[in-house]
């Protein structure tokens, strides 16, 4: 029992009618009340998106940036190598060139697309060698060119050889070659042919009785394929020096100034001039030997 | 913070929804919407006037939610909210005599205690009526004693601190209601 409470007034009290506040006051009141807590809630959910959304979104953006800069560096270096079969060391060897020691036994190098000069000596080499090279022969002398020369020897063979020879051994399967010449031919194609992309891959050593040298990444072969189309109608000189623009930059600097020496030899001052200057721009704190200051 | 039925209590859904949950509101709208509806409309005798005060009231609850601390019980405090716009009102509408209006201890010792008539206890129909007409009659502290007492069920000391009075204050208004409606319920039948 309530203190003080009279329960016989108490249950005539309860037996009265019992007045109910109309249901615009209760739409009213309820109506307020859930539209306050609803303003209590979004913050909540706001308040998460204003703390989080900024530094979230500054960390999409630097990793979309990254990967995708990244992903365009792949991509051209793995575009600039046209034969895909180097080693890491081959690769490590285009930023800082380790001279091949004596006491090492010399291995077959990995086929790279090898530093050219700038196009017009490239057409000439082409002719020259084009006149020197025998037609029967021709599949087994490309399938091991690469495999004769180191990665970055003075006396490489450049890309453009490379690519010139595979354009004269081209016709060669389809014409009925000779026996030995196609069987190596044959190994060669039925070479592995990796992606360029995974030339980065950390691969086996070539033994050099394999010496598969020449077994291009598809990108390369469209590449020596479209040269080869475009031969005869002019065009590959624009060709040799679009790949020698990007073979310059897989150029060692020491090549690179014997190139631009071997210009110079030649009287070529304009080109000597323009190769200087990209050298200066890809290398400005190389110091220049006396006589190409 | 649990009732004894496994219900939450009044603190706990008003802290509830000061943390956003509208259930919570509702639910503690529905438990005491008709018992201070029918507090505001008996004291006030005018639907109304109740409505207006009413609605401002649950308003007030609404707008403090997040202040709200359960240091008192949530009907305490609620009818404390009450009985502060009812002071507002009776200011505006100069009825100044609920500020006023004490009764002292030795008038109530001489009210007689009054039987309630033997035929208002059979027409309980007459006796309603008779209680709220009764109950209009009285004076708005003693009223509103007697109607926090039946309508929230407060203890005197409850009913002192929602008024802002003393609990003897509170004791004295509510016999005061108690005698002065038994007397009314007795006199006539």
């Amino acid at each position: 029992m309530i203190e003080g409470r009279d329960e016989e007034l108490s249950k005539i009290y309860r037996d009265a009618e019992e007045p109910r506040p109309p249901q615009r006051v209760d739409d009213n009141i309820l109506a307020a009340s859930q539209r306050v807590a609803g303003n209590l809630r979004r913050p909540a959910t706001f308040g998460f998106s204003r703390r989080w959304g900024t530094p979230v979104a500054v960390a999409a953006t630097v990793l979309v940036t990254s990967t995708v800069a990244l992903m365009v560096y792949e991509l051209q270096s793995g575009s600039d190598a046209v034969a895909p079969q180097v080693p890491r060391g081959g690769r490590t060897a285009k930023v800082s060139p380790v001279e091949p020691r004596a006491d090492q036994p010399r291995t077959p190098p990995p086929v790279v697309l090898q530093p050219i000069a700038p196009a017009p000596p490239i057409s000439q080499a082409l002719q020259s060698e084009r006149a020197e090279q025998r037609p029967g022969e021709s599949a087994a002398s490309t399938a091991s060119a690469g495999a004769r020369q180191p990665a970055f020897a003075p006396e490489a063979p450049r890309a453009s050889d490379v690519l010139s020879k595979r354009e004269e051994v081209k016709p060669a399967p389809a014409t009925a070659p000779p026996a030995a010449a196609s069987e190596r031919a044959r190994a060669t194609q039925q070479a592995p042919a990796p992606d360029a992309l995974r030339a980065f891959d950390v691969q086996p050593p070539i033994r050099p009785a394999q010496a598969p040298a020449a077994a291009p990444a598809p990108g390369a072969n469209t590449l020596r394929e479209s040269a080869s189309t475009l031969q005869g109608s002019g065009a590959v000189s624009a060709l040799t020096s679009r790949v020698a623009v990007s073979e310059a930059k897989e150029r060692t600097p020491e090549k690179w100034l014997e190139d631009i020496r071997k210009l110079k030899i030649e009287g070529k001052t304009g080109e000597v001039e323009r190769e200087l200057g990209e050298f200066k721009k890809r290398y400005p704190d190389y110091r220049l030997p006396e006589d190409l200051r | 913070m649990r009732s004894m039925r496994g219900e939450a209590s009044d603190e706990e859904l008003m802290l509830r929804y000061g943390r956003g949950d509208a259930r919570a509101f509702e639910l503690l709208y529905s438990r005491h919407r008709l018992p201070l509806y029918r507090f505001l409309l008996r004291q006030l005798g005018n639907a109304e006037s109740a409505e207006e005060l009413f609605q401002d009231l649950w308003m007030r609850v609404v707008n403090s939610r997040g202040r709200y601390q359960p240091r008192a019980k949530f009907t305490s405090w609620v009818y404390a909210i009450a009985h502060n716009r009812l002071m507002d009102f009776y200011r505006a509408n100069g009825r100044a005599s609920f500020l006023s209006h004490e009764e002292s201890e030795s008038v109530l010792e001489d009210l007689p205690a009054a039987e309630i008539a033997a035929d208002l206890r059979l027409d309980r129909k007459r006796a309603v009526k008779r209680l709220l007409a009764a109950l209009g009659e009285l004076p708005d502290a003693q009223r509103e004693a007697f109607l926090l007492q039946q309508e929230s069920e407060m203890s005197i000391d409850e009913i002192a601190a929602a008024t802002g009075v003393g609990p003897e204050t509170a004791k004295s208004r509510l016999r005061y209601a108690v005698a002065k409606l038994r007397a009314r319920l007795g006199k006539e039948s």
